[in-house]
Formats: structure tokens, C-alpha cells, sequence
């Protein structure tokens, strides 16, 4: 009987899913080629806008890992939270500058202001491919984190390769065909979704489990001590060092994280970003549900271990609720996999469809094309994180140890590149080779956090500092270079009311 | 930047997070009961948001944006 009503509540909203994704475009006909689809044909305001990039912030991870580190460690999975608010703060700033490049020059994704700043194609080429071994990991957490959600909330009926399969269909379903502004649309109903079932949660399991905040926050204090400072409970080397350098780097690297630029590109205009700035990290308070939720699991439902410890928050609710509202929690949860899975496929689509396919002869300056074959790579990647989750599910899993730490080793060739005209091309392609290299190096030899410090971060400084040596050190740029007008290399802040020109794609 | 100098209210969140972080990192004083590493951190996530409109409001000033 439980199976049947939790199951059917998800079942209907899935369906709606799909159906919200698909309206989101009506009306739109096919045309706009690639950036209509990619970055909704840059006309998103300011609501949307944030509830696009909430959606894309609040993941599975949310629900499961940040409910499961508080759980197992307590104190380090604050790490979300600080990385995200210095983040969205900076975002004020970098949002509206890579909106204005990418608009004054066409471009559609990171790839894409990458070629055009140091102007060469392979280049994004070579980033693209780069960023996709960075990103299918992402993909496969949220279908795996969807399937355990699914086949909890529906105490088992739903199995969990059917669960994987219903991600992957729900997903694909609606971004192949409506892009950005279909995953803007179905975050509107994930949002309201997250906002209400966290915010009930927040108030009834400390009152159903403890009689309310004051006893439960005094029992935590008393008995729980070690989880509430640095380096949290059980020796997890996760200490203030790693704690102030993972959140500082990922802070640089989540507003030139690709799914986050698609959000800033699909701005109708630069003010929007900067409301959103001021919006956005609310969205941050939320957050801090699920971690209580853990913590408060370990009261409740003792000895939870390994996977089982990311199942935290979900014991409590189907241990406390009835049927309907675990199969609206459900929801709200599998929406959090949703729809960062779709944003994440489609940047994936849109990198190879503009930086890949795009560069060939057959595709160039045809968005109509470059659209479709971007649509095929959609369900070309969902389909091979897919398989690979069936068949072997730790290659990702190992990826994604790099992926964060990867992805931030592009900060100097993006960041600093677009800001500054003396950094060459050879300069910021062997940083990112040494940095990469690095990362790769101490993750793989399990050194990270070494000396208590993010591999990433502890990268990023020979990064940095090879891309400096090479750019005054190395080979002069070409004169076809060096006689482009600083407008067309460079980034700037584009200021009040600007009359941008758009390129017209 | 030299031009903006609102925009320096953008480091708050990582003066409050991070730089701040040694001292606030223990378990006493309680706040309402909550363990003041986590009232602390709360207290930021809720200052950040106004530090950029700070720095927004310093922009709309000069006329900036």
C-alpha cells in the first residue's frame, strides 16, 4: 500500500516533469539554432535566472552527501555552504563580464571564450574534451544518487537499475528538445518543491524525534562534541586548512564551472546577474537542513556506514512520514538530480556541438547543424554515463575524485586570460598542463588533502605560476595576434545600459 | 577595481568563512543552544548577501551599473 501511493506520486510528477520541460518551448518553433537551445536564446530574467542556478547548486549531493558527511564527519561539510556564498559573491562581478564577452562575440559556452580569446579552435577543442572527462562523473552521481533516492522512497518497488533508467529517460526526455529554458522551467517546480518539503523538515524531525531544537541542539553539544569543530568526527584529515582551501579554490572555480556559465549566458541582461548575485546565496540557508538532518540521524538511526550514511536523512523520513509525503520528498530529491543532469548534458552537448563538431567544415558557422549534432551528444553522453553505471560504475567514481580539483586548474587560461592580454596562449596551456598533471598525480596516489591542504588548490599554484613564466619567458605570439584590438581579446564589465552588439547568433 | 571600491565589500564573505575561521571554530559559547562554529557560519551565509548589495549599492552611486 505505501509502495503503491509513494510510487504513484512519483510517477505523476515525473510525468509532469517531462511535460513542464516540453511547454517551456511552445510556441518557439524550432528556430534560434544553438543558442536558443544552449543558453536560451540569452532572454532569461532575473527570476529565472535564479532559480535556474539555485537549481543547478542544490544537487543530489545535497540531499544525500551533505546529509551523509554531516552524519559521519559533522563539521567539515560546512565546506558547501562557505564555497558557495564566496562564490555567488564573486559571481557579481565575473557573471556580468563573461556575459558581455560571450554576447558582444556570440559565444556560447566556456569552450567557446576560450578559442576566442586565445584564437585558436583547437584549443577549445582540446578544453572541451577536457571538461567532458571532468563532467560525466557529475552525471553519473546524480543518476546514482537518483536511483538510491527512487528505490528508497518507494520502499523498494522500484528497483535500482530501473531507478538509474528513469533518471537517464526523465532527463533526456526534455533537455534533447527544450535546452536551457526547459531546465529554467522544471527548476521553477523543483524549487518550490525543495523549499517546502526542507523547510517542513527543518520544523518536524526535531520535534518528532527530540521535542523541538532546544533539546535536540543541547543533546548534539553534550554528547556529540567532536562532530561540531575541525577536523569533525572520525579521523577524517578534513581540518581548517583543508577546510579554508577547498572552499577558497572551489570558490574561484564554481563561477567558471560550466554548467554555472550556461546560467550567466542565458541572462536577458547584466543586471539580472548582479540581482542574482544579491539573491542566490540564500538559497545557500537551505543547505544547512540536510547537514542538521544528519546529525540528527545519528541519534536516531545509529551505525549507518559507508553508502548507507548518505541514506541519513531518507531513514528519517520514511521511518517518520507517511507514504505520501516520502513520495513527495522523493520528488523534490529526484528533481535535485534533474535538473543539474540536464544542465550538465547540455553544456557537454553544447561544448562539442560549438568547440568539437563545430570546428569541422561541414559544421562551421551552421548554429541549425551544430544544434543537432549538439542534441545527439546529449544523448550520447547521458546514455554512456548510463551504461557505465551499470557496467563499471567505479571508472567514474574515480574520475570524479579529479573532477572539482580538475576543472579549477582552467581558472588562470579563463579568469586571468580574459583579463589579462599578456598572458599567451603557450603560458596558460602549460600551466593548465602542470596543474593538471599535478592534480592527477596526488589524487590517484591518495595525497589529497597533502599537508592538510586541497590538492587542487595546493596545484594551482605552480598552475599559476608556469603560465606566468611561459607567457614572459616563452615564444612571442603571432602578429596575426598581436594585431587584434584589446576589445576583441579581453573581458570588461559592461557598465550601465551598454548598447551591446550582438553577433548575431 | 581601483575604480570600484565597493566592490572590496565582495571579500567579506571570504573574511567571515575562511579568514576568520581560527577563531571561530569551537563549540562554546552556545547561541540559543546552537554550537557557535554553525550560529557562525549561518551568521555569514546571512551577510554575504548583504555585502554584495553593498557593493552594489556603492556601484549604482558612482553610476557604474
Amino acid at each position: 500500500m505505501n509502495a503503491t501511493v509513494a510510487t504513484t506520486v512519483f510517477a505523476v510528477f515525473m510525468v509532469g516533469t517531462v511535460g513542464l520541460g516540453l511547454l517551456a518551448v511552445r510556441g518557439r518553433g524550432g528556430g534560434g539554432g544553438l543558442a536558443e537551445w544552449s543558453v536560451g536564446g540569452r532572454s532569461l530574467g532575473t527570476v529565472f535566472i535564479w532559480v535556474l542556478m539555485a537549481g543547478e547548486g542544490y544537487t543530489s549531493f545535497s540531499y544525500l552527501g551533505a546529509a551523509g558527511w554531516g552524519y559521519n564527519h559533522g563539521a567539515p561539510v560546512l565546506y558547501v555552504i562557505a564555497y558557495m556564498s564566496c562564490g555567488y559573491a564573486i559571481g557579481y562581478v565575473v557573471g556580468p563580464v563573461l556575459w558581455a564577452y560571450a554576447r558582444r562575440h556570440g559565444l556560447v559556452s566556456i569552450t567557446d571564450m576560450v578559442a576566442h580569446r586565445y584564437n585558436r579552435p583547437w584549443l577549445g577543442t582540446l578544453v572541451a574534451v577536457l571538461a567532458t572527462v571532468c563532467l560525466l562523473p557529475y552525471i553519473q552521481l546524480q543518476i546514482t544518487g537518483m536511483g538510491v533516492v527512487v528505490s528508497t522512497i518507494s520502499y523498494g518497488a522500484i528497483s535500482l537499475n530501473w531507478a538509474y533508467f528513469i533518471a537517464f529517460a526523465v532527463t533526456t526526455g526534455f533537455v534533447v528538445v527544450s535546452g536551457l529554458r526547459g531546465s529554467a522551467w522544471v527548476s521553477v517546480l523543483k524549487d518550490v518543491l525543495v523549499i517546502g518539503t526542507l523547510g517542513f523538515l527543518a520544523i518536524y524531525v526535531p520535534l518528532h524525534y527530540f521535542d523541538g531544537y532546544g533539546p535536540f541542539l543541547d543533546r548534539l553539544v553534550a554528547q556529540k562534541p567532536e562532530w561540531l569543530t575541525f577536523t569533525g568526527h572520525g579521523g577524517s584529515g578534513l581540518g581548517g586548512g583543508w577546510f579554508v582551501t577547498t572552499s577558497f579554490l572551489n570558490s574561484l572555480t564554481v563561477v567558471i564551472f560550466p554548467t554555472t556559465v550556461a546560467g550567466y549566458l542565458g541572462a536577458r541582461n547584466a543586471d539580472a546577474l548582479r540581482r542574482n548575485a544579491m539573491l542566490l546565496p540564500f538559497y545557500n540557508v537551505l543547505l544547512f537542513v540536510p547537514m542538521l538532518l544528519g546529525m540528527a540521524a545519528i541519534f536516531v538511526v545509529p551505525g549507518l556506514t559507508g553508502a548507507g550514511s548518505n541514506l541519513a536523512l531518507f531513514k528519517l523520513v520514511v521511518d517518520s512520514l507517511p507514504a505520501w509525503a516520502v513520495g513527495l520528498i522523493g520528488v523534490a530529491a529526484a528533481l535535485s538530480s534533474i535538473v543539474p543532469m540536464a544542465v550538465f548534458m547540455l553544456v557537454i552537448g553544447t561544448m562539442w556541438g560549438k568547440s568539437v563538431l563545430g570546428v569541422m567544415p561541414r559544421l562551421a558557422g551552421r548554429p541549425d547543424r551544430q544544434k543537432l549534432g549538439a542534441q545527439v551528444v546529449v544523448v550520447v553522453a547521458g546514455a554512456l554515463a548510463l551504461v557505465l553505471t551499470y557496467t563499471a560504475p567505479n571508472t567514474l567514481v574515480r574520475l570524479s575524485l579529479i573532477s572539482y580539483e580538475g576543472m579549477a586548474q582552467l581558472v588562470p587560461m579563463v579568469l586571468l586570460g580574459l583579463l589579462w592580454r599578456k598572458l599567451s596562449l603557450w603560458g596558460a596551456l602549460s600551466g593548465l598542463v602542470v596543474g593538471g598533471a599535478l592534480v592527477c598525480a596526488l589524487v590517484f596516489t591518495e595525497h589529497d588533502p597533502v599537508w592538510g591542504v586541497n590538492a587542487g588548490a595546493l596545484a594551482l599554484v605552480p598552475n599559476v605560476l608556469v603560465a606566468l613564466l611561459v607567457s614572459w619567458l616563452g615564444p612571442e605570439p603571432r602578429p596575426a595576434d598581436l594585431a587584434r584590438p584589446d576589445e576583441e581579446v579581453l573581458a570588461r564589465d559592461p557598465g550601465p545600459d551598454e548598447a551591446v552588439v550582438s553577433a548575431g547568433v | 577595481m581601483l575604480k570600484r571600491p565597493t566592490l572590496l565589500w565582495l571579500l567579506i564573505p571570504y573574511v567571515l568563512f575562511l579568514f576568520l575561521l581560527p577563531l571561530v571554530d569551537r563549540v562554546r559559547p552556545t547561541v540559543l543552544g546552537v554550537p557557535f562554529l554553525f550560529f557562525w557560519v549561518f551568521l555569514a551565509t546571512l551577510l554575504t548577501p548583504a555585502a554584495v548589495y553593498l557593493a552594489w549599492r556603492g556601484d549604482r552611486k558612482r553610476g557604474r551599473v
